[in-house]
């Protein structure tokens, strides 16, 4: 929860700056609007921090997007698939992506920023190939299979705030992780392979199989965030749709606290990271920025964010050692 | 000291040398050298000329512009070979493919150039070692012997003006997927100008930061995705929250309509925020039929596909009659409400089917 402390901070700040200066933030219909927005950027960034804990990185993360949000209507609308043939099979696809990420990785000894770096030029060249480069799109069909992001569950006394179908899954797998990091012994050794592989391997600890989990993990993430954001959207060209996510979801997990060296995660940080990275974008709108100016203030305050937090660590750190009191990792 | 004196000396010989340089003598040499090739095609002319069509990338909207490239080059009267491109990485591909395209001696290529400014040596190049034409983007100061489509300020006044007639006042949000090219400028500023009831001056431009307040509207922005969805859509529900009274939005580029349906849908502001919309989107056809969607604006992809390959595989032969002295061959824009959008879908969907069959079917005349 330490390592998240950083990114909450950061979070905090902008959401009151875009209370006070942004039209309309405190609405209801725009909570509910940014609640799923994070969540389908949570999914993504959740799946990411469990490679970057091996210290590994997938570059695919946006092409497996791709090609799992193409692949869904592609199947269910040109082909006629059901809902119940295509959506395992699109999670099965996805996860044996991240296998065979994997296997490269750990097997061939393939540098994990190569591997995923072709992986991301390949899944996207099949999306665009098998769809012939046309938009694929539910034709305002299939409302009950896109209910899994669209549909909405109300509150209780609460009437303008109804909460995104998005936030069960993503808050399922934090759950999930946060346990398998913090109660398992598999959590363990995997972040014990992600600060020292060969130490952890001589100790007994299966890496390989360890590291093919999490790009299969990560993955079968993307795939099931692909799906979701094509639910959402109701349609996707496979040569646009995705791209960058990657980076979205790696920035948001190293924002929340993972270490790009590996053997650090923080579930809650990475929520954060997702969240703060959403807020920041509907605030530039909302506060009446120029939308040209959008990545320059997301770099800007991003920086300037985790400058401060660093700062303010060392800063704490020092003062702990002058009073003698031990230092925390 | 020496050092010093020779990087300023180089520095001003070369300034020199680039102020000297004529750029627009050398634009209408080019020009003149490739009418000058058509004139000797007429006594030589090619058997059959191999000629391309490039996109400015990947949509449906090129998928029939495909159709009626690969149509055209199996048309007896035409009968050429017809190489179709969809650069789907923005300007770097758009470029690399010319280039390739260039080298390997194609006759002519029709291209919607991305970013026309800043592609001058690319396009001059073309012009030197083969013929050019632009569809759907024009590039008037390129070296190019012709343009074919519609004038996207023409097209802007059509929307802007279906806009006026369904929506007498109020906010209005303009999003489009980018400013760089120069169709998109044109259809933004045609609909300002359409929907404010000015007189048409093409010459215009509105800042796109500005609000502009006239005639009962306020146009309170324009936003922009580089074409991701996500954004896209993230754009509009944004714009919705900022400006709970909006009255009128309209998207320029296909998906943007799409989107702003779907948002309108899902956010049930179906009849309260208008939709004066582009391209032929199928949510956006639909809706139109429902009655939520004043109209859209569409072009004629197929007919930019046909006669580009028509115009380039004659200049092949010698022959240029078919150029205006504007050297501009208009393919008119039309507005789709709801009386003809059943009619129009069907005509679409059969060129689309047209489209994906040209894409299956290898042969010489396939597009790639």
């Amino acid at each position: 929860m330490k390592k998240a402390l950083g990114i909450i901070g950061i979070f905090a700040a902008i959401f009151l700056f875009a209370s006070i200066y942004g039209d309309n933030f405190l609405t209801g219909l725009n909570l509910q609007q940014l609640t799923n927005r994070a969540a389908l950027c949570s999914i993504l960034a959740l799946g990411a921090s469990l490679v970057i804990v091996t210290g590994g990185i997938d570059l695919s993360i946006g092409s497996v997007v791709c090609l799992a949000g193409i692949t869904t209507p592609w199947l269910l609308v040109e082909k006629g698939w059901t809902p119940m043939q295509v959506l395992p099979l699109v999670l099965v696809m996805s996860a044996f992506i991240g296998l065979c990420h994997g296997l490269l990785v750990t097997k061939l000894r393939l540098q994990p920023f190569l591997v995923t770096l072709c992986g991301l030029l390949l899944y996207r060249g099949i999306a665009r190939w098998m769809t012939g480069d046309q938009s694929q799109g539910f034709q305002g069909e299939f409302g009950d299979v896109r209910a899994l992001a669209l549909a909405k569950f109300s509150i209780p006394g609460i009437e303008n705030y109804r909460i995104p179908a998005t936030v069960i899954p993503m808050f399922v797998l934090a759950l999930l992780i946060g346990l398998f990091f913090s109660r398992t012994v598999w959590g363990r050794w995997l972040l014990a392979t992600g600060r020292n592989e060969s130490a952890a391997r001589y100790s007994g600890v299966p890496t390989a199989r360890l590291i093919t989990l999490s790009y299969m993990a990560c993955s079968l993430l993307a795939g099931f965030g692909g799906m979701l954001f094509i639910f959402d959207i109701g349609s996707a060209q496979p040569s646009d749709f995705g791209n960058f996510y990657e980076l979205y979801a790696i920035a948001a997990a190293v924002l929340g606290g993972c270490s790009l060296r590996g053997g650090e995660i923080s579930v809650v940080g990475v929520l954060f990271g997702a969240a703060t990275l959403q807020v920041l974008r509907t605030t530039i709108t909302l506060v009446g920025l120029s939308s040209q100016l959008e990545f320059a203030v997301i770099g800007a305050v991003l920086l300037v964010g985790v400058a401060a937090d660093e700062l303010i660590r060392r800063f704490s750190a020092r003062r702990r050692e002058r009073l003698g009191a031990p230092v925390s990792a | 000291m020496k050092k010093l004196i020779s990087i300023v000396a180089l520095a001003s010989l070369s300034f020199g040398l680039l102020a000297a340089s004529p750029v627009a003598g050398v634009e209408s040499d080019l020009v003149a050298a490739q009418k000058a090739r058509i004139a000797a095609f007429k006594t030589a002319p090619k058997k059959r000329p191999h000629v391309a069509f490039v996109s400015n990338g990947v949509a449906d909207f090129w998928t029939i512009a495909k159709a009626g490239a690969i149509a055209a080059g199996k048309d007896k009267s035409i009968d050429c070979d017809v190489t179709v491109e969809f650069p789907g990485g923005g300007l770097a591909d758009q470029k690399r493919m010319l280039e390739d395209l260039v080298i390997k001696g194609i006759d002519g290529i029709s291209v919607s150039p991305i970013d026309p400014t800043n592609q001058a040596e690319v396009l001059a190049l073309i012009a030197e070692k083969s013929l050019l034409i632009t569809n759907d983007s024009d590039a008037p100061k390129a070296p190019r012997l012709c343009y074919i489509g519609m004038d996207n300020y023409d097209a802007g006044l059509m929307c802007g003006k279906l806009a006026r007639d369904g929506c007498k006042g109020g906010e209005v949000a303009i999003f489009i997927g980018r400013l760089e090219q120069d169709n998109a400028k044109r259809r933004r500023q045609g609909f300002i100008d359409g929907l404010l009831g000015r007189a048409p001056d093409a010459t215009r431009y509105d800042e796109p930061s500005k609000v502009i307040t006239e005639a009962g509207y306020t146009i309170v922005g324009t936003w922009t995705d580089s074409f991701d969805r996500a954004k896209a859509k993230a754009n509009i529900e944004d714009v919705m929250i900022k400006y709970p009274k909006l009255a009128l939005m309209t998207g320029l580029f296909e998906y943007n309509s799409v989107l702003a349906v779907e948002v309108i849908k899902q956010t049930g502001k179906e009849g309260k925020v208008q939709l004066a919309g582009f391209d032929e989107g199928a949510d956006v056809i639909a809706a139109i039929k429902e009655g939520f969607v004043l109209g859209t604006v569409v072009q004629d992809p197929y007919a930019y596909g046909f006669e580009s390959v028509k115009v380039l595989s004659a200049f092949c032969r010698g022959d240029m009659s078919m150029v205006p002295a504007s050297g501009v061959i208009n393919i008119s824009a039309r507005v789709i409400k709801k009386d003809n959008a059943e009619s129009f879908w069907k005509d679409l969907k059969a060129k689309i089917a047209a489209g994906k069959e040209s894409g299956k079917a290898p042969s010489k005349n396939s597009g790639k």
